[in-house]
């Protein structure tokens, strides 16, 4: 086979893996070497679905022995197999990187004969990398699940950061789809980096020439979409990921059908507005002091399809607002809808010179649309803001319909056609489990209970904002 | 009114700062001479570069108001397609001499979010380009890249390249601006180059660039497409100089 078919195969293979990332790790090019790190990352193009290519990303093989049901890659799938062999991923690597289309390599394998074997193979291959063609480009590894212990710590001495993907968000999903694989096969190897990283924390502030384990740390993916977990149960397994396992990034990759197993939803499309609110409310977890039970309860188990969680929780919690921009903390800043980490610090440095008004908050990049609601300048509401729960919930929910309707790639779970009439009709028993809009975009059946209790809460403000909408 | 015109180097621009606050007709703008568009409400008046002056302005923006300004200044300098670049510098360092180090905090005022807003403008490409040059192995074991990019930013990205690539020879050559930044595997310099001669590349060459071409479409998940969000990411006026995308 020529390697022009393998790496068709075998990047096809790698695609599902939604993690391409080149952060974390500031390795410096070494004399005669080639390559460093930018702790920043580097996307070095993207592809047609708009995803960054940063890394190299390719199995070392795709011919798997276990048999996933969510997987393409699975053994019962009758698909091409190939399987690299290390010399020829190095000079890819090499070859690439010298004419600056990738950061580093991504390596990850289906299971070539049984999880020793190919991670031998993957360590020979990095070994093979930084030894012998002193690289010091980006080296992500996926860790095979059940590989041996020594292995993995061999691998981190050379990669830049190591994961293991959990794939589904709970045990009951494990057994179902993925019956060879178990959460201790998966956590396992996660915790045993974990303390390696701890440990190697100490050891290079007393090493004279330090050794770094995998200094970009690890990360894993969970799949949404192709169980029946709530969201709730997603936020929370994440939140206890990097709290327990210091885990740098958790991914959520919306499950594209590939395959027809009778456990598995029947999509067309993949969830993506679904993986879009997870990654939100992920970096809410990560960089705006949220935690995950505040986000979502048992009563509200799922991420609102129509709002961001900020203003999702913001609008449930209206006893926190308005809060006074020139004085308020910057804890509290973070929470406000409309105001991100950047226009919080800004509005914080630009306090200490003047006092601000709502034309000085634009200039800062608040987007005021949303803030106006939450917000007083020098003890003033916004121009013809009501504090008021039915006047906000309504433009804000309008705002948030507005959006999707403009959206034309939208999905969100099950399809099932049912007419926006019955919807205004208020008929909520013909409510099936999806609109189409326009023959244009569909949109999952959450949104139209949302819009349809909103309308029929009996709110005369609420209903006049959604109403011509719909019409 | 009064224009002061310069040279289009940095130091052209720093002479005439320096110029402004010493003579008696004081600019309302200052404007790089070429490209210029007279018009008459305007005396222009043109100011010789001076790399002693120039020096002198360097040294008060380091002590009197910060490094940072200076960093600031010089990224909208590269900002070369910005025809009041000079302008909004000079009106920037005018309340920085006056109000001192704190001048950064003061974002609601114009003069200030304007430098910073262009700041991140030309810093967002730096980085972009980071990733977005393309290099070709052609004869004499060079690699060479192409490049056309929205602001002069060679000054900062050959630092990075020379680090990253160190042991081999490469030229990065902004097309727009006819320069070229020359690495020899120990140091860098920009020259003005009319590289109309490229030597074409070969087999070995070809094959890389079809396995990356190759490499490059079997990534894209085609239930996602998106090309409105592709585009707002790769915008299409790099494509010309991406080897994937052509």
């Amino acid at each position: 086979m020529d390697l022009i078919r393998k790496l068709h195969i075998l990047a096809d293979s790698a695609k599902y893996d939604v993690s391409c990332v080149s952060s974390g790790s500031s390795r410096e090019n070494t004399p005669g070497g080639i390559g460093s790190t930018f702790s920043g990352g580097i996307c070095h193009t993207f592809t047609t679905d708009g995803r960054c290519i940063s890394l190299l990303k390719i199995l070392l093989s795709n011919a798997c022995t276990y048999d996933c049901a969510y997987c393409i890659n699975r053994i019962s799938n009758d698909i091409p197999r190939a399987t690299f062999t290390p010399e020829e991923i190095v000079d890819l690597t090499i070859n690439f990187y010298r004419r600056n289309y990738i950061e580093g390599l991504f390596l990850s394998s289906a299971v070539l004969k049984n999880p020793d074997y190919t991670m031998e193979l993957i360590l020979k291959t990095i070994k093979l990398l930084r030894i012998e063609n002193r690289f010091n480009g980006y080296i992500h590894i996926k860790v095979i699940p059940g590989a041996d212990s020594r292995l993995i710590e061999e691998a981190g001495m050379y990669a830049d950061r190591m994961s293991v993907n959990i794939e589904l968000p709970s045990n009951a999903g494990l057994k179902m789809l993925a019956p060879q694989k178990s959460k201790e096969a998966i956590l396992g190897p996660m915790g045993y980096i974990r303390n390696k990283i701890l440990e190697n924390r100490d050891d290079i502030q007393r090493a004279k020439k330090p050794v770094y384990f995998a200094p970009a740390g690890q990360s894993t993916q969970l799949i949404v979409g192709a169980t029946s977990d709530n969201d709730i149960n997603i936020l929370k397994l994440s939140e206890a990921l990097y709290k327990q396992y210091n885990l740098k990034r958790v991914f959520y990759s919306a499950y594209v059908p590939v395959s027809n197993h009778p456990a598995l939803p029947k999509l067309t499309k993949p969830p993506l507005l679904r993986e879009h609110r997870l990654y939100q409310a992920d970096w809410l977890l990560r960089f705006y002091g949220f935690r995950a039970n505040e986000l979502l309860t048992n009563e509200h188990p799922n991420l609102n399809p129509i709002l961001d969680p900020k203003c999702d929780w913001a609008i449930r919690n209206l006893h926190h607002f308005p809060v006074e921009i020139n004085k308020c903390s910057y804890n509290m800043l973070l929470r406000v809808p409309g105001i991100g980490v950047k226009s919080a610090k800004r509005i914080i440095d630009a306090r200490k010179v003047s006092t601000l008004d709502f034309e000085d908050l634009k200039k800062l990049g608040v987007v005021l649309k949303r803030a106006q609601y939450f917000i007083t300048c020098k003890g003033k509401y916004y121009p013809g803001i009501k504090m008021n729960e039915d006047f906000i919930k309504g433009n804000i929910v309008a705002d948030g319909l507005k959006t999707l309707l403009k959206t034309k790639n939208i999905s969100y779970g099950d399809y099932e056609q049912v007419s926006i009439f019955d919807l205004l009709q208020g008929n909520k028993s013909d409510l099936g489990s999806c609109v189409n809009f326009n023959n244009t975009i569909s949109i999952g059946v959450d949104i139209w209970k949302y819009v349809y209790d909103s309308l029929t809460s009996g709110r005369e403000s609420i209903k006049k904002q959604l109403k011509p909408l719909l019409s | 009114m009064v224009c002061y015109t310069y040279d289009g180097s940095f130091e052209g621009l720093l002479t005439a700062i320096y110029e402004a606050y010493y003579r008696k007709e004081k600019p309302v703008k200052i404007l790089q001479e070429e490209n210029l568009q007279p018009s008459m409400l305007y005396t222009y008046i043109h100011i010789a570069t001076d790399i002693e002056k120039s020096q002198k302005v360097y040294n008060s923006i380091m002590e009197k108001i910060s490094e940072d300004a200076l960093d600031n200044i010089y990224h909208v300098f590269l900002a070369d397609r910005e025809y009041e670049r000079g302008t909004i510098i000079y009106n920037y360092l005018r309340l920085g001499w006056k109000i001192g180090r704190n001048i950064d905090l003061h974002l609601s005022d114009d003069r200030v979010m304007k430098v910073l807003k262009i700041r991140q403008r030309v810093e967002r490409e730096v980085h972009r380009m980071m990733g977005f040059v393309r290099f070709s192995l052609v004869g004499g074991n060079i690699y060479y890249a192409p490049i056309e990019p929205d602001n002069n930013i060679l000054p900062l990205i050959a630092p990075h390249f020379a680090e990253r690539l160190s042991d081999q020879k490469w030229i990065i050559h902004d097309k727009a601006r006819e320069l070229a930044a020359l690495y020899n595997t120990r140091d860098w310099l920009i020259v003005e180059a009319d590289l109309g001669k490229i030597p074409i590349i070969d087999a070995g060459e070809k094959h890389y660039r079809d396995l990356w071409k190759e490499f490059y479409n079997s990534v894209a998940i085609k239930e996602r497409y998106n090309l409105s969000l592709h585009k707002k990411l790769l915008p299409v006026r790099y494509w010309r100089n991406l080897t994937e995308k052509n």
